[in-house]
């Protein structure tokens, strides 16, 4: 685990190994911490524009340490896995444009962007979104995801428009089945958490996913 | 306690609105900014009659330093953040924070940032970094622009020489579609429209 101050000092660590300008995206866990949605976080999971970038970062953390270790054993057989590193109990999840089921956009780096922090000359770390930290969330969909969705409903008035769009976007890059994986995480959360997701968000989700199948079914 | 407390004081606060807002006496209120402060929720600011101003957020706690604050300590133009852009790990240069606000493109931001040529002192690091992102013209634009309005340094005659515009060189904008309709001299001198007219500079008198 780690908390907000242990992670500002080790990214300004990390900075100090990193001598290329690299802009990355924060989400997951992290990305709460900056909101102050989450105390701590198990893993710091990163996204980057492009491999070049990410093994910039990778030869940091490893000049302080950190080591490779099997993703499968946290995403089992999902596709788009990251490269993980971990040193004691903090661990690295390192993405490359896509974080499992979904594409983290041209739209997601923009919103992004609007909340920068950068460490020493070279590490640009812009934070997701809390809407984009939701639709992430679906996307690895692992037991303290749901978790983690809650606080962000409960804390933050989301934007609830931006969450649908991001959805169809993902269907228009080609992950057809982005919508209806949303709809069903997000329906979870109310009848598992009691979560407070208004019904016209789902009612909009489920609509697209039916116009979706029924055109497949016309071809 | 203290998560429900900033949640419930987020924002701009004084002894006197948390009373009021939480219902509490004074002493409870003053006890409950002192809870905030240690956890680094809070800033304060001073005002007239000695008056203090709260700003609660969480995003102070993660310290670092920005741009704008820079560009407010100095500036009597005062902007506020629409961005969150934190630095840490590093000082903070004025150089730096000129080119920023330069590349912010914004009027309002490039308006208040011109006093910082009073305070440049390294102009090698000003014309690498202008140099780096293409706008030594730039800034020597703004440069001579500030000088009619306020005393600054003198600029360095290495970087007047490598940045004046050579011959065939296009004009340039520093806004874009931004011209200038009393400040001609400077943009034929620097083949670059300045974003201000005379009004515009009202603030600095």
């Amino acid at each position: 685990m780690i908390d907000i101050e242990r992670q500002q000092k080790l990214f300004i660590t990390i900075s100090k190994f990193i001598n290329k300008k690299i802009n990355v995206y924060a989400v997951g866990g992290t990305a709460m911490m900056f909101y102050g949605f989450k105390d701590s976080t198990l893993d710091i999971d990163l996204v980057f524009n492009n491999d070049k970038e990410r093994i910039i970062f990778k030869e940091a953390l490893k000049s302080i340490g950190y080591q490779k270790m099997d993703s499968n054993i946290v995403y089992k057989k999902k596709e788009n896995q990251p490269e993980m590193f971990t040193l004691g109990n903090e661990r690295f999840d390192l993405f490359i444009e896509k974080v499992v089921l979904f594409y983290f956009t041209e739209n997601m780096k923009k919103r992004a962007e609007e909340r920068t922090y950068q460490y020493g000359e070279n590490f640009i770390l812009n934070v997701a979104s809390p809407e984009d930290i939701i639709v992430m969330k679906c996307a690895t969909d692992r037991v303290k995801d749901r978790e983690d969705a809650k606080r962000i409903i409960d804390k933050y008035k989301i934007n609830w428009d931006i969450v649908i769009e991001t959805a169809e976007e993902q269907v228009k890059l080609g992950k057809e089945i982005a919508v209806m994986e949303l709809g069903c995480f997000l329906e979870e959360l109310v009848t598992e958490m009691k979560i407070d997701v208004p019904q016209e968000v789902l009612d909009k989700l489920f609509k697209f996913f039916n116009k979706q199948r029924s055109s497949k079914s016309l071809k | 306690m203290d998560k429900r407390l900033l949640a419930r004081l987020e924002g701009i606060q004084t002894i006197e609105t948390i009373m009021k807002n939480l219902n509490v006496k004074r002493k409870t209120a003053i006890d409950y900014v002192s809870i905030l402060k240690k956890k680094g929720y809070v800033k304060t600011k001073q005002v007239h009659n000695h008056k203090r101003v709260y700003y609660i957020e969480f995003e102070n706690k993660l310290g670092g330093q920005s741009y704008i604050e820079l560009i407010n300590k100095y500036s009597p133009i005062k902007i506020s953040e629409n961005k969150i852009y934190k630095i840490y790990g590093k000082r903070l240069t004025i150089e730096e924070t000129l080119i920023n606000a330069i590349e912010s493109k914004s009027p309002r931001i490039i308006l208040a940032s011109l006093i910082l040529f009073q305070k440049i002192k390294n102009w090698k690091k000003l014309y690498q970094l202008a140099k780096e992102k293409e706008i030594k013209r730039e800034v020597g634009a703004l440069y001579d622009l500030t000088r009619k309005i306020m005393k600054t340094r003198k600029m360095n005659l290495r970087y007047l020489s490598n940045s004046l515009p050579k011959k065939g060189d296009k004009f340039k904008e520093i806004i874009p579609y931004f011209k200038s309709k009393d400040f001609k001299d400077i943009e034929n001198r620097w083949k670059v429209y300045l974003p201000f007219n005379k009004a515009d500079l009202g603030e600095y008198k």
